[in-house]
């Protein structure tokens, strides 16, 4: 290495090395433990040695039938933010930026506005809904007429995620939503406008111009959306109470809070959530990857 | 004049650095963890008498994090397994309360400390092998499975107080025209189902005060006749119209208003809940255990479900230092004081004082009277989630709620438990 370029080297690493510090304090840190810690049989509670316990704990979650059971929740979770949250969002931004309805700017704000709030205030505020004799009961008795109608879908692991898909697309589309807006605000306006003139209907503006021209946005957004379904915790914990209703609605990272902060049967129960956490950044690895895949399979067709 | 400026900057850097030091070394901080928030009377309290005290006694800072229910349980797991362990914390002796500190090896055995002057230690049970005392309970045992009965509603309805199971069936068809659920309970949290009834259904079924930490130690089985009859018995309350399928979408917030709204002639909750009744209906009433159900054999007639009551206690690290052990056992002695205890047994927060010489105020609501009567005469029988946790528990909790809303019969749940609890 030159003289000049240690120079250099030494210059750039004297503006970054703050940051580096506590990237690798706050980030690689956490990482790097929690992969040690699934390997093995290590309890902070308690202290003391630990042993090299090698994929013990993988081989245990593969075992374990409530991981399936988290697992395929969570993958429903992904399927409602990805095939719901997003087409939603993108057909809300296409309305407001087209100006297809009046008050945009109120719509805009109405939809937007759940990402003002707590996620708890949110899910408690579900909860409510679906509460014993709550709104939701209380319709269903109206139209059912019948006084002793209840809601029981979050009580039937089969249904429980129609009143949680809907919250979760009710809180996060808005969020979508405005980055499809501030996208489609970039566009050039002219080549809408020739298009229309050329006698294009709105359908055809929206799958021939607008979704090619947002591709690489529908991307990112599937890639925030999944990243986002894997690990989400709070809307679902927030949304249903301790037993049955989150036992059905259990997803991977209540299972890994259950398992690592509540089952103190489990001696090596803070290893065990670390496999489970670190298993759920692999499938969001492989789920983003494939995102990217058919990305760049859309691609190539959309440049010709 | 440079060196009279270089002197001048030097000493109010020392100044700056020094003087806060000086000063906060003279005053001892108690690193703790309450229990409450900042709506319930728990935590109101808590944060009056920590600023109270600390007005009395200016050398001592009560340092506190406050949380409640779940957030409390999972902020204590976080702590003590990052090793920032608080020197005093709300905590308990048993599975659900006890553990963490145990595994942490952080219970402290107050013992030698605790003052005899003041406390009455023949009514503070053994928590340990050896007699320790780990926290000081804010009073005697914790009643879990009390049934209330708003009197006013069962007399407008023509009934008196139910002696048997079979009295409170007799009172169904009364309720249910006038639109008033017979016996509500917050279903839809799953721990209710086992420390608010089954922890007395299984006793009362089986005979045995004791069925629950037998099972749990591998001397009796989940499977036998006498847990699954248990277990059976909630079908049998839903298909008698006493407890109502719907329950298991009923918060704890849910029920305590519709208790306290007059909608409930009875309510499933443990003792602590009497003082958060409605005042109206606070005062019409009356407390008592389960009636005898049917089926159930004479060596737990009568018997309540209880643990040990929680409190605040020194951790091991809070203790080992002698500045922060008397600061927080002079503050415990002030949280502890005739005043305060009496304030917690009228508002219902405790069943009754573990001081010496506790003269019990003769204007006690009726409700809480009761609460005493109980204490001192029912039979205690176990409570489960004291002796069976994790994923056992779990399974027990929403099995429960499966076999209330018919997604389960008791012998699968019966099954699957025991599967769990040998594991």
């Amino acid at each position: 290495m030159k003289k000049r370029d240690r120079h250099d080297l030494f210059v750039y690493f004297s503006f970054i090395w703050v940051g580096l510090l506590i990237y690798l304090f706050i980030v690689a840190y956490p990482v790097l433990y929690s992969i040690w810690l699934s390997f093995s049989d290590y309890n902070p509670n308690k202290g003391g040695g630990w042993n090299f316990v090698g994929f013990l704990q993988y081989a245990t979650m593969l075992k374990d039938p409530n991981f399936y059971h988290a697992l395929k929740n969570n993958m429903i979770v992904v399927v409602v933010s990805v095939g719901g949250q997003i087409p939603i969002a993108l057909m809300l931004a296409y309305i407001l930026h087209r100006k297809l309805i009046r008050g945009g700017a109120f719509f805009q704000t109405i939809v937007f506005l759940p990402q003002f709030l707590s996620t708890i205030v949110i899910g408690l505020l579900w909860r409510r809904l679906f509460a014993a004799d709550g709104p939701m009961s209380t319709l269903i008795q109206i139209f059912t007429k019948d006084p002793d109608a209840q809601f029981t879908m979050m009580l039937d692991p089969s249904t429980v995620f129609y009143p949680i898909g809907f919250a979760l697309i009710w809180m996060y589309t808005g969020f979508f939503m405005i980055i499809f807006l501030a996208n489609l605000q970039k566009m050039d306006g002219s080549i809408m406008e020739a298009a229309t003139i050329d006698g294009a209907n709105e359908s055809q503006i929206f799958s021939k111009i607008i979704i090619p021209h947002l591709s690489g946005t529908i991307i990112v957004c599937s890639i925030l959306a999944i990243a986002g379904s894997l690990r989400g915790f709070d809307l679902i914990f927030a949304m249903t109470t301790q037993g049955l209703q989150r036992d059905n609605a259990m997803v991977l990272p209540i299972y890994m809070y259950q398992t690592a902060f509540q089952d103190y049967t489990n001696e090596m129960r803070f290893a065990y959530g670390a496999a489970i956490s670190n298993i759920i950044v692999v499938i969001s690895v492989l789920l983003i990857g494939i995102s990217n895949l058919i990305g760049k399979i859309f691609k190539p067709s959309e440049e010709k | 004049m440079r060196k009279a400026l270089i002197g001048f900057i030097l000493l109010v850097v020392v100044g700056v650095a020094f003087v806060p030091a000086f000063s906060a070394s003279k005053k001892v901080v108690v690193d703790t963890m309450a229990y409450g928030d900042n709506s319930n009377p728990e935590g109101v309290n808590w944060v009056r008498i920590v600023n109270a005290f600390e007005k009395a006694n200016p050398d001592i800072k009560i340092q506190y994090e406050m949380l409640y229910d779940e957030a409390y349980h999972q902020k204590v797991t976080a702590r003590l397994a990052s090793g920032n362990v608080p020197d005093l914390a709300y905590m308990g002796a048993d599975a659900r309360w006890g553990t963490p500190w145990k595994e942490a090896k952080q219970q402290f055995d107050h013992k030698k400390y605790i003052d005899k002057n003041m406390f009455d230690l023949s009514l503070i049970p053994s928590m340990g092998p050896r007699g320790e005392i780990y926290e000081i309970p804010l009073g005697t045992s914790n009643l879990t499975t009390t049934l209330y009965m708003n009197e006013k509603l069962v007399k407008e309805l023509g009934f008196s107080t139910p002696k048997t199971y079979a009295d409170i069936v007799k009172m169904v068809p009364a309720a249910k025209a006038k639109g008033l659920t017979v016996v509500s309970i917050d279903g839809a949290d799953g721990w209710a189902w086992g420390s608010c009834l089954m922890s007395t259904i299984v006793a009362r079924m089986s005979g045995d005060l004791n069925f629950v930490s037998k099972a749990v130690a591998g001397k009796k089985k989940f499977t036998d006749p006498d847990f699954v009859a248990s277990l059976a018995m909630l079908e049998t309350m839903v298909k008698d119209g006493v407890i109502d399928a719907k329950s298991v979408t009923v918060d704890y917030g849910t029920n305590m208003s519709n208790y306290g709204n007059g909608k409930a002639l009875f309510m499933v909750q443990g003792q602590w809940a009497a003082g958060s009744i409605n005042k109206k209906v606070q005062d019409t009433t009356r407390l008592m255990a389960w009636p005898a159900f049917p089926g159930e054999k004479k060596g737990a007639a009568g018997s309540v479900a209880a643990a040990i009551q929680v409190g605040y206690g020194l951790t091991k690290k809070g203790g080992s230092n002698k500045d922060v052990r008397e600061a927080a056992l002079k503050f415990l002695n002030y949280f502890y004081s005739v005043p305060e205890t009496t304030e917690r047994l009228k508002t219902g927060a405790i069943v009754a004082p573990i001081l010496k010489n506790f003269k019990v105020p003769a204007s006690l609501p009726q409700v809480i009277k009761d609460k005493v009567t109980v204490a001192t005469t029912a039979k205690n029988s176990d409570v489960i989630d004291a002796y069976l946790t994790g994923a056992a528990n779990d399974a027990l909790n929403s099995g429960m709620q499966k076999i209330v809303s018919g997604k389960a019969t008791p012998a699968q749940i019966a099954a699957e438990v025991e599967k769990l609890a040998r594991k």
